[in-house]
């Protein structure tokens, strides 16, 4: 068996606090606003609800086949990663994503989106309900 | 150097449809830190004498502190203004997202001058500032507008405050919702929004807030967050926010009920966490960067008023829209705030003209042909609500100035059962039987509040007072402990921190939070002077302004009659009780006997 770590999300305990958010902007950008989190909270209903949105770190991953210049690849993990040497900003990822996980950071004028924080995610450590946490799927070797 | 300060506020003016930047001076930073501080020390410099509060020359303010938008836990934004209500200093906090948003847009505040041709809203993108006609979202309800908002500009990371049809009509208790279920709620900022034809004010931005020492804030924040695990007031919040409280002012005997009559009520568990979480409750939400989550959201699912989304029907809505109008459904009670939150009234000051009402009609002092009078009728508050809020003919024109103009108007001896400080209407906590609340209510900077100080923790809380137990409803020690108490709040209010994050946060903590954030080195002991001195800068606005110190009193029905029910059975607080208390008070602060600051103490607090 094989196992592929991923970030489980749980929509009943999310209070949207966004301290997810806080952690992952300040991880990766070194300052807080949750607008380049890597991950985000859709809130509807007048607020009763709370969807948290996670990068699924697809097995067929959209952002990856639009890519013009190769910039996005799987690791050696199975997880979706960007080249920022490579991306030459164009948005295409951030066009075909249907969960609009990648994200152009219009400054910088490059495309961002999760990494996975090295097997340890920042948002999960930082959320105070359980409403995201860590889980793995378990697959048989093929 | 890198600092969780903008380092400027955005100033705005509506009349001309220009908007500039104005730096935040060290000076600033250094006396008055944030929040509550730059709105005393802003409204101080920037009003002329003697302003109309719903004249184009008010301002209205939108501020943050230097820990708002960060991972600090539990902070708020503040919005300020000259109250239209009361004529006093405005302060008003509010939680949601709407205040880290300002800082995101890269200010630390938003200062917003004049009045606009036509209904308008503001949106605020990074340095990108347009303000846009609002004519197709008039009469809309908050929660309707700030939708409107989002879909017009087709992104809903724009982040919203909107006032409803009260505050277009200018009545004097309007509030700002500040999205989601969270208002700038007391002294009626939403009317001088109002008057301004301002209908929305929409954020967002780019701007990172940085911090200074990441190593050293990462610890401050996480000590903050053991200390609210730490706080089993904390721990009873995050279980059922406020409502709880209902059951315990109820067991304490300064529940109010039929309009302060009484001090209890048989139904109270109806209408605090007991009955909401049966019928309301489906889980909790919070404000941005808050892992206390008092609010419990929900829907009313059955009868009536089934499909009415509503947040928890805190504290003060649950006692003064339930128990104080003797009603006991707690789903009535929760779609009657509701429908003030979305309306735009303070639904506490609303309740209190209701209370009001339904008394002076069950004396005939009040006689209406629109609706019958008497306590318990869900239906006539609500008609009495969607009256004041269009300012109808009657009893809307009527109410829609407060209490305090309502009895001057009827007369007829009805200031014996008009419930306010100097017009603010009183919120639910006694006071008979626990003076030193009713102290805090006599001083409080923006009239009758229990957020400036609160007293009841000492009194009736069972907490000690510096190694002593207080006696509840004695008179001796009360003036040092509410000045203490309002230094203390004023002190921390710079930081606009909810108050509930202050139960579990030292004041330690806050200022290694502060100082590793910024830069700016507050001692834990120096958040209180800079209280005083703010405290004093709002008494100064506050006699400036013509706050006569004679109003620095308590409304008759607390005075002159004695409570006929309940554990404080007999409690009132007498003439004589505000007379030694006040002179204790005042000179406890350093003011004059007439309640003037001393040239000595604003010497001393750098205010000369």
């Amino acid at each position: 068996m094989t196992e592929k770590k991923f970030i489980k999300t749980n929509f009943d305990l999310c209070t949207g606090c966004l301290i997810c958010q806080l952690a992952c902007s300040f991880a990766k950008e070194g300052g807080y606003n949750p607008e380049f989190a890597r991950l985000d909270i859709i809130m509807s209903k007048e607020n009763l609800y709370h969807h948290p949105v996670v990068c699924r770190h697809c097995e067929n991953p959209y952002c990856m086949h639009v890519c013009p210049v190769k910039a996005i690849y799987k690791d050696e993990n199975g997880y979706v990663l960007i080249d920022e040497e490579k991306c030459v900003g164009c948005g295409l990822c951030e066009t075909y994503c249907p969960e609009n996980m990648s994200k152009m950071n219009k400054k910088a004028k490059k495309a961002f989106k999760c990494d996975f924080c090295d097997g340890d995610p920042e948002c999960v450590k930082a959320c105070p309900t359980g409403a995201i946490e860590l889980a793995a799927v378990l697959k048989e070797e093929k | 150097m890198k600092s969780s300060y903008m380092g400027q506020f955005l100033v705005i003016d509506l009349s001309d449809k220009t908007s500039e930047t104005m730096p935040l001076s060290d000076e600033m930073k250094n006396l008055f830190i944030g929040g509550k501080g730059f709105c005393a020390k802003l409204l101080y410099d920037l009003l002329p004498e003697d302003t109309d509060p719903l004249s184009p020359e008010n301002v209205l303010m939108f501020l943050t502190g230097p820990l708002t938008g960060t991972a600090a836990p539990s902070m708020r934004g503040c919005a300020g203004t000259k109250s239209p209500l009361t004529g006093t200093f405005l302060d008003s906090f509010f939680g949601g997202h709407f205040a880290p948003s300002i800082k995101y847009a890269g200010y630390d505040g938003i200062i917003i001058k004049g009045k606009a041709e036509e209904l308008s809203y503001i949106v605020i993108e990074d340095d990108n500032i347009e303000i846009r006609s609002a004519e197709e979202f008039s009469g809309l309800g908050t929660v309707e507008t700030l939708e409107a908002v989002k879909k017009t500009l087709n992104d809903d990371k724009f982040r919203v405050v909107s006032i409803g049809s009260a505050g277009e009509n200018q009545v004097l208790y309007s509030l700002i919702g500040c999205e989601y279920n969270r208002q700038a709620g007391r002294g009626g900022a939403g009317a001088v929004m109002g008057s301004k034809n301002l209908k929305a004010v929409a954020v967002k931005g780019t701007n990172l807030v940085e911090i200074k020492d990441p190593v050293n804030f990462k610890k401050a924040v996480e000590k903050a967050n053991e200390e609210l695990k730490q706080s089993p007031d904390v721990q009873a919040l995050i279980e059922a926010g406020t409502a709880s409280a209902v059951d315990f002012a109820n067991e304490a005997g300064i529940l109010p009920s039929k309009n302060y009559k009484y001090s209890t009520y048989d139904k109270a568990s109806n209408l605090s966490d007991i009955g909401q979480q049966k019928h309301l409750w489906l889980k909790s939400s919070a404000c941005l960067g808050c892992p206390i989550r008092c609010s419990k959201i929900g829907a009313v699912r059955t009868g009536k008023y089934k499909g009415t989304i509503s947040d928890i029907v805190e504290y003060e809505s649950a006692a003064l829209m339930g128990s104080n109008l003797l009603i006991s459904d707690i789903k009535a009670t929760a779609y009657l705030v509701k429908l003030c939150d979305d309306l735009g009234l303070d639904s506490m000051s609303a309740a209190t003209c209701v209370a009001f009402a339904m008394e002076a009609g069950e004396k005939g002092i009040l006689v209406s042909d629109e609706v019958t009078l008497e306590f318990g009728n869900v239906s006539t508050a609500e008609y009495i609500i969607k009256a004041v809020a269009e300012k109808k003919k009657g009893l809307g024109e009527l109410l829609a100035k407060g209490v305090k103009r309502a009895s001057e108007e009827i007369n007829k001896d009805s200031s014996d059962f008009a419930v306010h400080v100097k017009g603010l209407e009183s919120p639910a906590w006694g006071p008979r039987g626990t003076s030193g609340m009713g102290l805090a209510y006599m001083t409080g900077d923006r009239g009758g509040c229990h957020q400036r100080g609160f007293p009841v923790a000492y009194e009736a809380g069972g907490e000690e007072w510096k190694g002593k137990q207080l006696d509840p409803s004695g008179v001796e020690g009360k003036g040092e402990l509410v000045a203490s108490l309002q230094d203390a709040q004023s002190g921390t209010d710079t930081l606009t921190k909810c108050d509930f994050g202050g139960f579990g946060i030292s004041n330690e903590t806050y200022s290694e939070l502060l100082e590793s954030a910024s830069g700016l080195k507050i001692e834990p002991e120096e958040f209180d002077t800079t209280g005083e001195r703010i405290w004093n800068l709002t008494r100064l606005f506050n006699l400036r302004e013509k706050i006569d110190p004679k109003d620095d009193r308590l409304p008759k029905r607390f005075v002159n009659e004695a409570l006929s029910d309940g554990p404080n059975k007999g409690c009132r607080i007498s003439e004589e009780d505000m007379e030694y208390m006040l002179k204790d008070y005042y000179r406890v602060r350093g003011w004059s006997e007439n309640g003037v600051p001393l040239k000595k103490t604003l010497e001393r607090l750098n205010l000369v």
